[in-house]
């Protein structure tokens, strides 16, 4: 089955192997940009991610892995190269854009060169990090502590009559993430925006080799805060694949739900804050009390405001009863009413709209050249919902709804776009309450053991966009890479077309209206 | 029981001007569904910033130590020299309308020159922002106070003041539409909405703040102290110039307790107003400010106008 669909996308004499959903086959280093160009460009496949893996102990050699996805069909095509004696591997980033600083990501941690690739800066590791040291290499041992280096990296320069540079951050006057923001202005128009992030690189990658399961899981919950239960449900779901355990339909309804609450509270929290931004206070102070109604029914049902310690391996820990589930349902409808009539008062406010109108907009082309997720690529008319392609927990028996977009990809169309999305979401959670089958929420004490040298590809649409996990296992069954791709390490590589071209003073709202994660960019 | 009253003048703009704040930044709170701080926070405030260490750039010159008490200074004597709650102090030195307005040009000046002194780009960017709009906001001030004072005959603060301006019906519009223009440029030389947001975060946006974010400690508590002065002067100016009720007009003590007493209703109202805008509308693209003071521009033109 899986074969026949794939046949179209794979020349009939790759050697593929399946795993689960992932067709996996060699390519030579030389001809991996045809692929990767036939791939996404006839056959428009989806690029999702590049990544490498560390395989000089078993195999002798570095694999980079490229990750197409099948929209709809649920499946994921997977060419990989393999680095015998060098460190050299051509790169695609001219073909397909945002693989950019995949590469460059590849470069600063493993130490593998990306030829003909027009920016080989370091991305994520600062100065302050030896430029010989690969830290997601595996003979780099995690708690060694290398010596602080100095070295220099140059931003764009844009040079010219009245242009100057605006350095911005990375300590700012809010209580935001920290990330540095270099403009170029000539007045108070942008002339080149470049963001510089890395300040909040914590590790993770390799935190994820080295740390125990339960700690695996715990981890990929604090990815990007603000997304716990979409890191840990996309990372439980690659381990499930992994370990062949099935979950309860129980459960995977209830991971709809708490993923749903967890899109309510960020979206009405954003749609607060973007209205907070342009200064129109009642949006605003209404925004962060409908956001902090959801974060307290989280605390209430799960014990922790942010759906912490919830996902495991095999279901979630935290039920709802018959009483909190009639209780949800009036509060979920108290809501939708409350945001309705917030919705009526904004919208007519000429001030408010004048605002969000015209301001950052990102042409479709752009998006669709750079692979724009989530908010910002619904807000272009993109149609990809991971919900709706990959189809996981219990999406597919719940309403299907219609994936909610806009045309002008204008802080007001991602806007409409999260209001859309609030409203679909009150509706998906009500219809989960109500089919929720009997049956118990995880498998007690289950017997984990993951499939050898494997490869798992689980995806979930956080709020903020697809989130994906690349899990692979070794040859003695240990997980032994874990990349997760939240949808901000790409669309922080469009942020600054969408700020070209505006004024300086609309830049934060821009940046609100995109609200993309430091910490999910920098892991 | 002269230089009571005159000392009660001088000292009634610094003292009471954090109250305006306080009782803005309430009101905005209580439109938010929010407790808010208390009225008398700034008091706090200040206090606290006085008694504070402060750090000042090694790049800084003269022009950034100094500009905080020029512009303090400034707002105090204009302060003391415009009618707040008594017209017949007839103070002719310093009480003129072009000395008031080009004296609150100097301290705005100084606010521009220490905004961009350290050379940091928020503080040259706020200096800019803050230039365009006085600049064009200085018009728009001059010609809706010409309008009074041509209706009263003089350019003295104090007389304007004491001068019946709605005695004449023909007055009536005129009037009117000079303070339509007034309070555009009020809005505009307080950093209120819709040009600048005093309660952001993002420095990014900010004009007024962008110019202190490099001040701490005392300096900054003074050049706190002074936006406040100055949103009180302005609130004072849109008061007494337009509509002069309730002045005490002899040194009569129970005159000059009405006086009192009516000015701080007037002032209250004047709050009450900035904080409604506030809260219902969002803050204009910066582009777009241009036009709004154009419009003060015109609608002064268009009193004058009706004058003949």
């Amino acid at each position: 089955m899986i074969k026949e669909k794939i046949q179209q996308y794979i020349s009939k004499d790759a050697k593929v192997e399946f795993c689960d959903n992932a067709a996996i086959f060699e390519v030579s280093a030389s001809e991996i940009k045809k692929v990767a160009g036939d791939l996404h460009g006839n056959k428009n496949l989806l690029f999702k991610l590049i990544t490498a893996t560390d395989e000089r102990a078993e195999n002798d050699c570095f694999k980079i892995w490229y990750v197409f996805g099948i929209p709809k069909e649920n499946l994921f095509i997977i060419p990989f190269i393999q680095l015998k004696n060098t460190t050299e591997f051509p790169s695609i980033s001219l073909i397909i854009y945002e693989s950019l600083n995949f590469e460059k990501k590849i470069q600063t941690f493993f130490g593998l060169t990306p030829t003909g690739s027009y920016d080989l800066r370091p991305i994520i590791l600062h100065e302050n990090w030896p430029t010989d040291i690969f830290p997601l290499r595996k003979d780099f041992n995690w708690q060694a502590r290398p010596e602080t280096a100095s070295g220099v990296y140059r931003f764009q320069e844009v040079k010219g009559e009245g242009i100057y540079e605006i350095p911005v951050g990375p300590i700012h006057a809010g209580i935001i993430e920290p990330g540095h923001f270099r403009f170029s202005v000539a007045g108070e128009r942008i002339v080149l925006l470049e963001p510089r992030l890395g300040f909040t690189h914590k590790g993770s990658e390799k935190l994820f080799e080295v740390l125990s399961l339960g700690d695996k899981v715990k981890l990929s919950e604090k990815i990007s805060g603000d997304s716990s239960f979409s890191h840990s449900l996309a990372f439980c779901q690659a381990l499930e694949k992994l370990s062949r355990i099935n979950v309860p339909a129980r459960a995977r309804y209830l991971r709809v739900i708490y993923a749903e609450l967890e899109r309510l509270a960020n979206h009405l929290g954003d749609i607060g804050a973007i209205m907070m931004d342009t200064g129109f206070n009642f949006g605003g102070a209404q925004g962060a009390r409908l956001r902090e109604i959801v974060m307290r029914i989280n605390e209430r049902i799960t014990g922790s405001r942010f759906l912490r310690n919830v996902n495991v391996i095999s279901g979630v820990v935290k039920d709802i009863d018959d009483k909190e589930k009639n209780k949800l349902s009036l509060e979920l409808e108290k809501i939708n009413k409350d945001f309705y009539e917030v919705i009526a008062v904004a919208e007519n406010s000429t001030s408010l709209l004048n605002r969000l109108k015209g301001t950052g907009a990102l042409s479709a082309e752009i998006s669709k050249n750079h692979g724009v997720l989530g908010v910002a690529g619904k807000a272009v008319g993109i149609q990809n919902d991971a919900r709706v392609d990959y189809p996981y927990a219990a999406y597919d028996e719940l309403l299907p709804g219609e994936i909610a977009t806009e045309q002008d990809g204008d802080v007001y169309a991602r806007f409409r776009v999260r209001i859309k999305e609030t409203f679909a979401s009150i509706k998906i959670i009500q219809d989960a309450l109500r089919k929720l089958p009997e049956g118990c929420t995880s498998i007690a004490d289950p017997d984990v053991i993951f499939k050898k040298n494997a490869l798992a590809i689980s995806v979930v649409e956080g709020w903020r966009g697809e989130i994906l996990y690349f899990v692979t296992t070794g040859t003695d069954g240990n997980i032994s890479r874990v990349a997760p791709r939240d949808p901000s390490f790409i669309n922080w590589g469009v942020l600054r077309y969408a700020g070209f071209g505006n004024i300086i003073p609309d830049f934060p709202l821009i940046n609100k209206s995109f609200n993309l994660s430091y910490s999910g960019n920098d892991l | 029981m002269k230089i009571l009253v005159w000392a009660i003048q001088f000292i009634f703009t610094p003292a009471i001007s954090p109250l305006c704040v306080g009782i803005i930044k309430k009101i905005k709170a209580w439109l938010q569904n929010r407790q808010g701080a208390g009225i008398f926070q700034l008091y706090k405030d200040l206090w606290k910033l006085l008694h504070k260490d402060e750090i000042i750039s090694r790049d800084a010159s003269w022009i950034f130590r100094y500009a905080p008490f020029i512009i303090f200074a400034v707002t105090i004597v204009v302060g003391g020299s415009i009618p707040l709650f008594a017209s017949f102090l007839g103070n002719t030195l310093t009480g003129d309308m072009l000395v008031v307005v080009y004296a609150l040009a100097v301290s705005t000046f100084f606010l521009a020159l220490g905004g961009m002194d350290t050379g940091s780009a928020f503080g040259g960017f706020g200096s800019s922002r803050e230039m365009t709009i006085s600049a064009l906001a200085e018009g728009g001030l001059i010609f809706s106070l010409l309008t009074v004072g041509l209706i009263s005959g003089t350019t003295n603060l104090f007389a304007i003041s004491g001068f019946g301006m709605f005695a004449e019906s023909r007055h009536f519009f005129p009037v009117l539409l000079a303070f339509g223009g007034f309070f555009i440029v009020l809005l505009a030389e307080t950093a209120r909405f819709p040009y600048d947001n005093p309660d952001t975060h993002l420095e990014l946006t900010m004009i007024h703040e962008a110019m202190l974010l490099e001040y701490s400690g005392k300096r900054l508590a003074l050049m706190e102290w002074a936006s406040a002065n100055k949103l009180f002067i302005f609130s004072a100016l849109g008061a007494n110039l337009f509509f002069p009720l309730g002045l005490a007009q002899n040194m009569d003590a129970g005159a000059i307790v009405t006086g009192i007493a009516a000015f701080m209703v007037k002032i209250f109202i004047f709050c009450l107003v900035i904080a409604l805008i506030e809260s219902g509308m969002a803050k204009f693209r910066f582009f777009r400010l241009p036009d709004l003071l154009l419009i003060s521009f015109i609608l002064n033109v268009v009193a004058l106008g009706l004058m003949y």
